[in-house]
């Protein structure tokens, strides 16, 4: 098992300067110190059709009335400001960038539990005989004694048999080297929404489930102590 | 005095126009069939157990403005996406788990 870096074709050239975009980095790093709720503000912003702040803050009540503690509140003004940005980018491309910011945040997140120069980003896994995949892993950690494989989604709809199916077979030949990978699929949505949409696929059982309410667990001793699909 | 079964029935309303909006994609429909079945059913157990408290009236803008949200939410990809997003937004201004 090693890894290499996607091919540079031109949709990759493209998506690589939205990753680079430091929008995304700074969302990453906000959501990263974020609670459920506020992750969920995100969400709502990003897909959302307002562009008022106001109207967003009565939306969510918990995180930005007198209940609301100072940093807390302070971390949901930054959080909103930086979704209304990506938001306001039109549609085409907030779609992008909310891919991108998943991404961004799941390497923070890991980045807490392994050296962060251990965390990579579009890279292939190859193994010895088998025909390379064409699509990059979102996210990989690279052990020396261990790896781990994220494709990252923004919401439940983006699981499909396609994604799981890669991911599996990435653990199966793996462990077909003997050697250790953790499959996952990280997606920024409700654990009930990705049920909903796993129920009507076969399961995967190599792979596992982070939502967006176990997205704290990346960070843990324990990586994706989640769901398996 | 708005109850907080008055506040599900709303969001169960704007679920049910972002869930035909949604259903404008074909290949989805089963999702969006089960997506909605999945969260109404969740906000009614929060109604079962709590529908007859009183709203606090931060709770009850706060549905307001979701359920307008909802409302002008015309791309059914975004409204599948809103699907799960409204449900949540609404458990959290009602204090409660997704």
């Amino acid at each position: 098992m090693r890894f290499q870096d996607a091919a540079r074709d031109a949709r990759a050239v493209v998506y690589a300067g939205i990753q680079a975009d430091p929008v995304v980095a700074a969302i990453g790093g906000l959501l990263a110190e974020a609670s459920t709720a506020q992750r969920l503000l995100a969400r709502a912003v990003m897909n959302g059709t307002t562009s008022e702040a106001a109207d967003w803050r009565t939306m969510f009540p918990t995180l930005f009335g007198e209940a609301a503690d100072g940093d807390g509140r302070a971390r949901s003004e930054a959080i909103l400001r930086a979704s209304l940005d990506v938001a306001g980018r039109g549609e085409q491309a907030r779609s992008q960038y909310r891919g991108a910011i998943v991404e961004a945040l799941t390497a923070v997140l890991l980045g807490r539990r392994v050296p962060p120069a251990t965390v990579h980003r579009e890279r292939r896994i190859l193994f010895d005989g088998v025909r390379a995949e064409i699509h990059p892993y979102d996210v990989t950690v690279e052990l020396p004694d261990r790896a781990e494989a994220y494709d990252c989604k923004w919401g439940a709809r983006g699981i499909n048999d396609e994604v799981l199916l890669q991911l599996e077979s990435a653990n199966g030949n793996a462990q077909a080297e003997e050697r250790r990978l953790l499959a996952a699929l990280v997606v920024f949505d409700a654990r009930r929404s990705c049920r909903v949409r796993l129920a009507r696929l076969r399961p995967f059982p190599g792979v596992r489930l982070v939502g967006l309410e176990s997205l704290d667990a990346l960070g843990r001793a324990k990586a994706a102590a989640a769901v398996t699909t | 005095m708005p109850t907080v079964r008055v506040a599900i029935n709303r969001a169960q309303a704007a679920l049910a126009t972002l869930t035909a909006r949604g259903e404008a994609i074909d290949d989805e429909w089963q999702y969006v069939t089960d997506l909605e079945a999945a969260w109404r059913a969740r906000l009614e157990e929060v109604a079962a157990a709590r529908g007859g408290e009183s709203l606090a009236p931060e709770a009850e803008s706060a549905v307001d403005r979701l359920t307008a949200e909802a409302a002008s939410i015309e791309d059914p990809h975004r409204a599948i996406d809103w699907m799960s997003t409204l449900p949540q937004a609404v458990l959290l201004a009602l204090g409660e788990p997704a």
